[in-house]
């Protein structure tokens, strides 16, 4: 297939915001905004992300501008990266392309009281145990076992329900967005084929893109946040990268099938297949929300397993209780998810579902849907790089709020293909150039490593700092990886 | 035949063969090739498999999907079929046996997941040799 640029308007707004004007296109309802810096504009310039942000400015319903983040790439449908909010009492849609297949996947964040010195000599055997731990790659189910009865009452309730098996706690809880549980969920929309793929794989990593990194504090931005944090220089943390499996997978690729006439029925005229959706206020649309809300239920007690996995890992490896080794969650946020979130547009403020295609988000100091802990920082950010370089944790700011339907970007962003990559990778070995860096990999599949390469990624601190300089999120630390587990 | 080609993220298979029922055959293929090592898998487990669309697209996507769930509930790896294809009044219909082992890591090289087959630039058209098809799937 041809990959041809996008060759539309983008008008500079400022040096990081660039706008498609609604003129751009007939039915566009209003304008695209992407956030990038110039050099990023390069790369955004080369497929056709920018006209997909002008597609789903076609949405009905959708509010303000069609967004998108600086690591914004080529999706199916939304462009990843995107954001769109819809308000449903003006007719607007709920898009499953909006949310993506893997319905809340996202990333958390657990500190140590361990630092690099102390972590260094048993790197090896760390990463070993977390590799024989923590199930990974094609085909590994888990250790946890859910029946359907089960996995209902599960998305039903959200992490909360791994209390009474003794999965999380009362902080887990209260540092996972949404405490865990989106309200929405209506588990009995989720297919029979969605539960059957969902039974054995809530606490497995998955492949592609997810991991479970070892990550080392190596520079701090904002003293202040860190603290609160409970993050220090040299420090050691855990990310963790993964979704809802194969059960959101499913719901997804349910739904589309749903909605393939939904357009025709509703009179909605779109520019993409792929944009199918239908209003908020019918059958279909509520169908849709109920089973995707439970998905991203399921979404975060699969991090949360694998977290607690992560951590009897640690135990085994120093010793120590997870409590003793201070392991607790800073933050988990989702970035991919649709939310009903109450955002002023036009000095009006108002109910409206907010999509999040590869977008996190990032509510600043004060805002109530954050934990008491960060209420005068604002909510962590965290933004997974590349397994060479970076990944950063940041707070929201208030410029998020009257931007970006209080939203941030989501990761460093694709830059060579996975056909590219395993070109770039030929006759290299990926996980032994990582270990001259001094660090250790682990994956099941060569080829997976060699496409999740760092050279096939941008450098995160370019899209980071757009972000920061855009006033969406601030910088609050930067973290460099010791150890990979990957699918 | 089929070959992989570049998107962005994930991965796209392009198919080419001189019928409609190879064409599906050979998609079959090239799905389960990005799971696993093709010529290790082994044809000792039988299934047989049959779809209606009123797109020969939506047929080839449900058709791929159908391997995706096969592989998920059962992990069972099908790398053989015969398939026939047919159509009868705009509705089309296939009829298929798979040939196939459930997947052994120590012998597969299991590599991608594949999360799902998407929309994004399917076609399924008559060419000057026969058939081609192009489909995306997500890693």
């Amino acid at each position: 297939m041809a990959k041809p640029g996008f060759y539309g308007p983008l008008e500079k707004v400022n040096d990081y915001l660039w706008r498609i004007p609604k003129s751009y296109k007939e039915g566009m309802r209003v304008d695209g905004l992407i956030f990038a810096d110039d050099a990023l504009m390069e790369h955004i310039r080369a497929d056709q992300a920018a006209e997909q942000v002008a597609n789903v400015a076609f949405l009905p319903g959708i509010q303000h501008a069609s967004l998108a983040m600086p690591d914004i790439h080529w999706g199916y449908g939304f462009c990843i990266g995107g954001v769109a909010a819809t308000d449903p009492n003006e007719d607007g849609v709920i898009s499953p392309g909006g949310v993506g297949y893997d319905i809340n996947c996202g990333v958390r964040l657990v500190r140590s009281n361990l630092f690099y010195q102390d972590v260094k000599p048993h790197l090896k055997r760390l990463m070993d145990t977390l590799y024989n731990h923590v199930p990974a790659g094609l085909g590994q189910d888990g250790k946890y076992r859910f029946n359907p009865r089960e996995l209902k009452q599960l998305m039903g309730q959200g992490a909360t329900y791994l209390k009474k098996r003794g999965l999380v706690t009362a902080g887990d809880l209260e540092h996972t967005e949404a405490g865990g549980c989106l309200e929405t969920a209506e588990p009995d929309r989720v297919s029979d084929r969605a539960l059957e793929r969902g039974g054995k794989q809530c606490g497995t990593l998955g492949s592609g893109n997810h991991f479970l990194e070892v990550q080392v504090v190596d520079a701090i931005f904002d003293a202040e946040a860190a603290e609160v944090m409970g993050l220090e220089k040299d420090m050691v943390c855990v990310m963790i990268h993964s979704g809802s499996r194969g059960l959101g997978y499913q719901v997804c690729d349910d739904a589309l099938r749903d909605l393939r006439k939904a357009p025709g029925k509703y009179g909605i005229e779109l520019p993409d297949k792929q944009l199918v959706c239908a209003p908020v206020n019918s059958n279909e649309g509520e169908q849709y929300l109920g089973a995707m809300s439970a998905a991203a239920n399921y979404g975060f007690c699969n991090r949360q397993l694998l977290m607690w996995q992560a951590r009897e890992s640690f135990e085994l490896v120093f010793s120590k209780g997870w409590e003793a080794l201070q392991m607790g969650l800073i933050y988990d946020v989702a970035h991919n998810i649709a939310k009903l979130e109450e955002h002023t547009v036009s000095g009006v403020k108002k109910k409206v579902w907010v999509h999040r295609k590869g977008a996190t988000r990032a509510f600043p100091a004060g805002h109530p849907e954050i934990p008491s802990q960060y209420a005068a920082i604002g909510q962590p950010v965290i933004i997974p790089g590349d397994m060479g370089r970076a990944s950063w944790v940041l707070v929201g700011q208030p410029g998020s709020m009257e931007q970006s339907f209080g939203t941030a970007c989501h990761g460093a962003g694709r830059v060579m293909s996975r056909t590219a990559a395993i070109a770039h990778a030929a006759g290299r070995r990926i996980d032994q150039e990582l270990l001259a860096k001094g660090i250790e990999a682990r994956a099941r599949s060569w080829r997976g490593l060699a496409e999740e390469q760092p050279d096939a990624y941008k450098d995160v601190d370019l899209v980071v700092n757009v972000v920061h300089q855009a006033n969406l999120a601030k910088k609050v630390a930067r973290m460099r990886p010791i150890g990979v587990v990957k699918g | 035949m089929f070959e992989v080609f570049e998107h962005t993220a994930d991965l796209g298979i392009r198919v080419c063969a001189g019928s409609l029922n190879e064409l599906f055959v050979d998609a079959g293929r090239g799905l389960i090739a990005q799971l696993a090592n093709l010529a290790t898998v082994r044809p000792v487990i039988e299934k047989s498999i049959t779809l209606v669309s009123d797109s020969l697209e939506y047929l080839l996507f449900d058709w791929l999907s159908e391997l995706i769930y096969t592989f998920e509930e059962s992990r069972l790896l099908l790398g053989e079929f015969e398939v026939l294809v047919t159509e009868d009044a705009g509705v089309f219909q296939l009829t298929a046996t798979c040939r196939g082992e459930v997947a052994d890591a120590t012998r597969h090289e299991l590599d991608h997941e594949v999360k799902a087959i998407t929309y994004h630039g399917l076609f399924v058209r008559q060419s000057t040799d026969g058939w081609e098809a192009e489909v995306i799937i997500d890693i």
